[in-house]
């Protein structure tokens, strides 16, 4: 059978592609391209003037310990912010999933942070050290006041802590969904076999949840990556001292705040192969432990 | 049905008529709130009184973001004819080449007004002998304390301290007797490091601040920075000093003061305004007070903080006439008086202080003395004239991660070194930028 006896002509599929192809290279690979183009010149001014310089910025971003600092932060970031995000929300949607009274209250709040806009100021005050509600409780229940900010470790696990609360709703929502959709004989058959609650979860959800836990990896390692930016703005400004200052945050301080967009794109650019290459990772290995049923 | 679309289009036509005879001037700024009201009024006043021009007023989000808003338009040959651009910015500005350098253009009839600002700020802004852009919004920073702390922990309300040690021992007796929790705040911002720097009569680069040539060299590896830092970590490690933990956290400084826990906070005197309603909504009397500096050493002055009004390039010459004749009003005499009373910013022309003295402002309104008598008493040299340096955004977070890094507990010494060199690599990275 003829394959294009759907269309009268040739062009007519491409005719239909077209605007989808227009928006595609106009924000999508157009931009990309240049990035890639940008980061092997040495840009002032947001443009403005621009001299080619070959793989120097990239030279300087491997042997700048503060780069290395941040590529580091990244990490630490990002995989603090995926393992918690995906656990917590996972344990939260097994108790949100049982059929207790109120349990429509209980999975509306615990996606309203989600839902909630990202400029999260009111974390700022609440961990102020001095007139902040969580050192008043922290002082008159333990006597202890820490400075939430000014300690590198603190301020990275406060950073973690925001960029998780925001993110578990999202996760909520998935797994909540996937545990409606588990079916209902394969846990029956495990109950009457006499499984324990915990051999239950581990054993039949769990991995019966893989399509889902996979698919929710790659996007919170998305988010990881790519949506900290107004939690880093917001609360740490990438302090102290560079401790909480991740590759997101500072390809916007390069790029729109120092003028330096040969060094933003050269980040970007290692940001994007960075990401690219973990999603292949976690295709590559992901696939085979995936369960689809079926 | 067809004469309803002939009257449709000959007034569009009328309208288009009509607007043409109007100059069209638009005025990118960086001031929100209760400030972009303020100045919409004095636009619609111009509007009203020069029928001839019509200037449209646009927040643009934070100085940076104005300035990189106008920078991209530009490079889309859309310009902004006036742009406002903070004091830091200056170099950056005049490097972009977007900008024409403003005296040249002034005619010879209003050419008193720039002889008529006051020295600090001419001072400040005239860069090569000539002002590239016209001074408008100019603050520095001064203490404000709570005279009510104060006399609780038996210190004298009327005699803020003036040194660094004074500080400290004041620090003794406010914590000692309880009167605060903590004693003293400032935003962890470089700008408060830059001006003790000054008052010390120390430069912060090479080539005479750069203003004599471009700066290739920055200075933080110096005496009057090591000063600094000792003072400000001995505050902090005896727990008098207090902030929020969020470097230029200017909002946080001044909540922990308004909040009462703190006795004492230094920031700019755009804030005295603000100060003075929080402090009277709060229950407590304000005090102001000069910039305590390094004890041992002759006050220099404080250099002019804050941003100045721009004019692009590339318009046709009726645009760029009307362009100034709003920025000559907007700065005018009568309009810089209104602009300080609402704001707290220096009125920034002598006549103007003249008329402020006139009207006995400065007695009926104290808080407003120190902050003036402050910057009126700057003597004018190279450290106060302030630097000059490309890539200054960049240079105030390694200092001011710099600070972080000492109160973490690093050698002072080895971090000055460290700083002095990050930022002699970012200048010397920004100077092969601009050399075309």
């Amino acid at each position: 059978m003829d394959t294009h006896a759907a269309y009268k002509s040739r062009w007519l599929p491409w005719v239909l592609l077209l605007p989808s192809f227009v928006i595609l290279i106009l924000f999508l690979y157009y931009p990309t391209i240049e990035t890639f183009v940008l980061s092997l010149y040495q840009v002032a001014f947001l443009g403005l003037s621009k001299s080619f310089v070959g793989i120097e910025n990239y030279k300087i971003l491997f042997t700048d310990p503060e780069y290395l600092q941040i590529f580091k932060n990244t990490v630490v970031f990002a995989f603090f912010v995926v393992v918690f995000s995906m656990a917590v929300g996972l344990a939260l949607s097994v108790l949100a999933n049982q059929k207790v009274s109120g349990w429509r209250i209980y999975r509306l709040l615990l996606i309203w942070p989600y839902a909630l806009s990202p400029a999260v100021v009111i974390f700022l005050f609440m961990f102020n050290p001095q007139s902040g509600i969580v050192n008043y409780l922290l002082t008159i229940t333990l006597g202890i006041a820490p400075d939430w900010l000014t300690n590198p470790t603190l301020a990275m696990g406060l950073l973690v802590f925001v960029a998780v609360w925001k993110n578990v709703g999202y996760n909520v929502v998935f797994y909540i969904a996937g545990l409606q959709n588990l079916p209902g004989e394969v846990l029956e058959a495990a109950l009457i076999d006499g499984a324990t609650p915990w051999q239950r979860f581990w054993r039949v959800t769990f991995p019966l949840l893989s399509p889902m836990t996979f698919f929710l990896l790659i996007i919170n390692t998305i988010y990881a990556f790519f949506e900290a930016f107004p939690f880093v703005d917001l609360l740490t400004k990438g302090g102290p001292s560079n401790a909480t200052n991740i590759l997101i945050f500072n390809i916007y301080r390069d790029g729109f705040e120092y003028y330096k967009t040969g060094m933003a794109a050269a980040q970007s650019v290692i940001l994007f192969i960075a990401v690219v290459f973990l999603t292949i990772l976690q295709f590559r290995v992901g696939e085979g432990r995936v369960h689809y049923g079926g | 049905m067809k004469r309803l679309a002939t009257v449709v289009g000959l007034s569009a036509l009328l309208g288009f008529a009509f607007a043409a005879e109007k100059v069209q001037i638009t005025f990118w700024h960086a001031f929100g709130g209760g400030r972009t009201a303020f100045i919409q009024r004095a636009v619609e006043d111009f509007n009203y009184t020069h029928p001839g021009i019509e200037v449209k007023v646009e927040y643009k989000g934070s100085y940076r973001d104005t300035l990189n808003a106008a920078i991209l338009a530009a490079k889309q040959g859309n310009a902004p004819h006036i742009v406002q651009i903070f004091e830091v910015g200056s170099q950056l500005a005049l490097d972009s080449g977007i900008f024409v350098p403003i005296e040249n253009y002034v005619p010879a009839d209003l050419k008193f007004q720039l002889d008529d600002y006051i020295k600090p700020v001419a001072n400040y802004y005239r860069i090569g002998g000539k002002f590239n852009s016209i001074p408008w919004n100019s603050s520095n920073p001064i203490l404000y304390y709570n005279k009510d702390i104060f006399k609780k922990a038996g210190l004298d309300p009327e005699n803020p301290p003036k040194t660094f040690n004074e500080v400290a021992q004041a620090c003794e007796k406010i914590i000692a007797s309880k009167a605060a929790p903590k004693c003293i705040t400032w935003p962890l911002h470089s700008w408060f490091v830059e001006q003790w720097i000054a008052e010390q009569g120390a430069l912060l680069a090479n080539n005479e601040n750069g203003r004599a040539a471009r700066a290739t060299n920055v200075y933080i590896d110096s005496e009057a920075m090591k000063r600094i830092m000792k003072w400000w970590k001995g505050l902090y490690d005896k727990g008098y000093y207090t902030y929020t933990g969020k470097p230029e956290d200017w909002d946080g400084a001044n909540q922990l003061f308004v909040s009462q826990q703190a006795a004492m906070e230094i920031t700019s005197t755009s804030d005295v305004t603000f100060m003075q309603n929080a402090s009277f909504e709060n229950g407590f009397e304000l005090g102001t007070g000069f910039l305590p500096v390094p004890d041992g050493v002759e006050r220099n002055g404080t250099v002019v903080g804050g941003a100045s009004l721009w004019l692009t390039k590339g318009h046709p010459q009726e645009e760029q006439e009307a362009a100034l004749t709003f920025l000559l009003w907007f700065t005018n005499t009568e309009n810089m008086v209104r602009w300080h009373k609402g704001t707290g910013y220096f009125p920034v022309l002598n006549t103007s202080v003249k008329v402020l003295e006139w009207q006995n402002w400065f007695e009926r309104n104290p808080a407003y003395r120190a902050a003036f008598d402050q910057l009126l008493q700057s003597k004018a040299n190279r450290a106060t004239q302030g630097a000059l340096i490309g890539p200054f955004p960049e240079i105030r977070t390694i200092i001011e991660n710099m600070v972080q890094e000492i109160f973490q507990g690093k050698d002072i010494a080895k971090a000055l070194s460290e700083a002095d060199a990050q930022a002699d690599q970012a200048l010397k990275r920004y100077n092969a930028s601009v050399k075309k």
